[in-house]
């Protein structure tokens, strides 16, 4: 009386020891397995450590060959085998090993691979979720949670332990946790915070949080961009600092608000020209010819009462554009 | 007889039965497929040089005095090769129905907690029915034990800790050792494991039933075991100890570990004899794992349930032995 790993040490390499592995899924199908027992199963077969990864949907599962599922170990190595799970390509079911191919390895990855699809399918929401994962997100963010709950939740996640990772935050309050050089998510607006160690989540959050003041839907009555890095803030943050302080509005940004109720758009060309190298490049952002825009600039400055066009102006012009962001 | 249906079988020992090829396994044994079957059994049984693990354990193989009158017993003595001291020994029995099987099957299991506690494992070779029905096992696997009660120091063995181990029909000579080192009060046992024992030649539970022809081991197999153990005597005048469920006294025993699974034969009986331990005053732990067929953690050790199973067994003795 052999035992499965007894049997298909016995068969290795042959056609036979493949049926078996087609047997073995077909039947792990047909009775309602997880993502683990799929894991597991490619794990004994094989022989060698198994792992299911899918990012988008925060999947992670690594099991040895003797049956004990563990944590990640070490990051993927670029030689080990795999196979794609599903047809949106962001899962993976990956065998530990860069051994030459062999027809039952190749046999495992794409039978896991299939029930793999067909668990997440059924268990789960059939595309990567779209928004952020408030509650457990919502503890790995909170400085006054203790660090060791933080960490436990951090691994929630499902983000690789040890690495960097950094907040974005979306309108509406929601934050995500993002591993450091990851795709960041498609959002109409997101403050992106630094990349911190995990248990500085809750400063790339609230610096996140400022980021996402500054951003704006970039529409023409909402002009500004839409992907604002903390990082890229610089003294900036302390106009958000003072703002929050209770300081009042300062005189530019009153002018520049009266300014805007005389001249359409002209807070929507001021943001062009003030993100933009030259008033050429400006002109040609907002689609007009340069001396158009030369034109409407002298009006501006005309009713702000400073000259744009000079560096110290162009300055005072881009604080009173945050400040107008922030008090919107 | 009316079929019912069984339970469902957990879907990774499901998967890792059908992965063998087979639909089910040692089931249907008659007395004219025995030979085949217990060759079947022994397939993938380690050697001695296999157990011996790379010098991980000192595997000896010893032949001591048997039942008087009798042959000697061989008695396969395996001791980690890091343990200290005396350590406690775990009177191992094997299984295979009462007529298969030999003192190193199953044993791979035994070793799991061999390793983890510092464990000796004696795994006795006893005669085989039906060339040799009762009591010729049990007799055989008394006088192990006493040799094994008496000379502890020489294997390194505390002889105030020895525990009894037997899956299947190693379980129905672990209970029986059980009660009859009650009553003759010649070995002092520190605790009973039994894992998916065979304790009932009854043969007519529900279980027994449900698993007609399906999983592993069923009512035609187990009616093939029993009978030869018994010589083809009606079980109603099997003498005592030779069915452990048939003990009307089920008190004073030491304290038993029962595990069986919740798709086998052997589930109805199990429950029952722990329903008894208790009901007699005794100390036992159930375990009903479901879906499980008989052996499960033999034939897919590294599914999850097989490895809770394990751990159960694990900690219990860890409990039992102060470890």
């Amino acid at each position: 009386m052999q035992n499965l790993a007894g049997r298909l040490a016995a068969v290795d390499e042959s056609a036979g020891a493949a049926i078996d592995v087609i047997a073995y899924f077909d039947r792990l199908a047909q009775s309602r397995a997880g993502l683990e027992q799929v894991v597991r199963g490619a794990a004994v077969l094989a022989g060698v450590p198994a792992r299911l990864v899918d990012p988008s949907r925060r999947i992670q599962v690594r099991v040895e060959p003797d049956g004990v599922r563990t944590a990640h170990a070490d990051p993927p190595d670029p030689r080990w085998r795999w196979h794609p799970v599903g047809p949106d390509g962001t899962g993976r079911v990956v065998l530990e090993t860069d051994r030459r191919a062999s027809l039952v390895d190749d046999m495992v990855l794409e039978r896991a691979a299939m029930l793999a699809e067909l668990v997440i399918s059924r268990v789960r929401r059939p595309g990567p979720s779209p928004g952020p994962d408030c509650a457990v997100v919502e503890v790995v963010v909170d400085p006054h949670v203790l660090v060791d709950e933080r960490l436990r939740a951090y691994r929630e996640l499902g983000l690789p332990a040890g690495a960097r990772a950094l907040v974005v935050a979306w309108p509406g309050g929601h934050v995500q946790v993002v591993a450091a050089g990851a795709p960041l998510p498609d959002a109409p607006r997101l403050g992106v915070g630094t990349a911190v160690d995990a248990p500085d989540l809750p400063i790339s959050a609230a610096r996140a949080r400022t980021a996402l003041r500054f951003s704006a839907d970039d529409t023409a009555d909402d002009p500004g961009a839409r992907v604002v890095h903390a990082d890229d803030l610089g003294g900036l943050e302390l106009i958000a600092a003072a703002v929050d302080a209770g300081a009042p509005p300062t005189a530019d940004l009153r002018s520049l608000r009266r300014a805007a109720e005389e001249i359409p758009h002209l807070v929507l060309t001021l943001t062009r020209y003030a993100a933009s190298a030259s008033i050429r490049a400006a002109a040609a952002a907002l689609f007009v010819h340069h001396s158009t825009l030369q034109d409407r600039l002298d009006h501006a400055e005309r009713l702000l009462g400073w000259d744009v066009r000079q560096p110290a102006g162009r300055l005072r012009l881009q604080m009173a554009l945050a400040e107008r962001l922030l008090r919107r | 007889m009316t079929t019912i249906a069984p339970p469902p079988f957990d879907p990774e020992l499901a998967a890792a039965l059908a992965a063998t090829g087979q639909d089910t396994v040692a089931t249907g044994i008659t007395p004219d497929t025995l030979a085949d079957a217990r060759a079947a059994l022994l397939e993938g049984v380690p050697s001695v040089a296999d157990l011996a693990a790379d010098g991980t354990y000192d595997v000896e193989e010893l032949a001591v005095p048997g039942p008087e009158g009798g042959q000697d017993v061989p008695l396969l003595v395996i001791r980690p090769r890091d343990a200290v001291g005396l350590r406690p020994v775990v009177y191992h029995t094997h299984g295979g129905g009462l007529i298969m099987g030999n003192n190193r099957f199953g044993v791979d299991l035994v070793l799991e907690w061999a390793r983890e506690l510092g464990l000796i494992v004696v795994s006795v070779g006893y005669r085989l029915a039906p060339e040799h029905p009762f009591p010729a096992g049990l007799d055989d696997a008394h006088a192990g034990l006493r040799w094994v009660h008496e000379h502890a120091g020489e294997i390194g063995g505390d002889a105030r800790r020895i525990v009894l181990a037997g899956g299947s029909a190693g379980g129905t000579l672990a209970a029986a050792l059980a009660q009859l080192t009650r009553d003759r009060g010649d070995v002092e046992v520190l605790g009973q494991l039994l894992m998916y024992p065979m304790l009932d030649d009854r043969n007519d539970s529900v279980s027994v039933r449900q698993m007609a022809g399906i999983g592993v081991w069923d009512g035609i197999s187990n009616a093939t075991g029993w009978s030869a153990w018994l010589a083809g005597r009606p079980g109603a005048d099997a003498p005592r100890y030779a069915v452990p469920a048939r003990e009307r006294d089920l008190a004073g025993l030491p304290p038993a570990f029962l595990d069986v699974g919740s798709a086998e034969t052997f589930r109805d009986e199990v429950v029952e004899y722990a329903g008894r331990i208790w009901a007699a005053g005794g100390e036992a732990e159930l375990h009903v794992w479901p879906g499980a067929f008989h052996g499960f953690d033999f034939l897919a050790p590294q599914a999850e349930l097989s490895q809770r199973a394990r751990q159960a067994r694990l900690h219990w003795l860890r409990r039992l032995l102060g470890e």
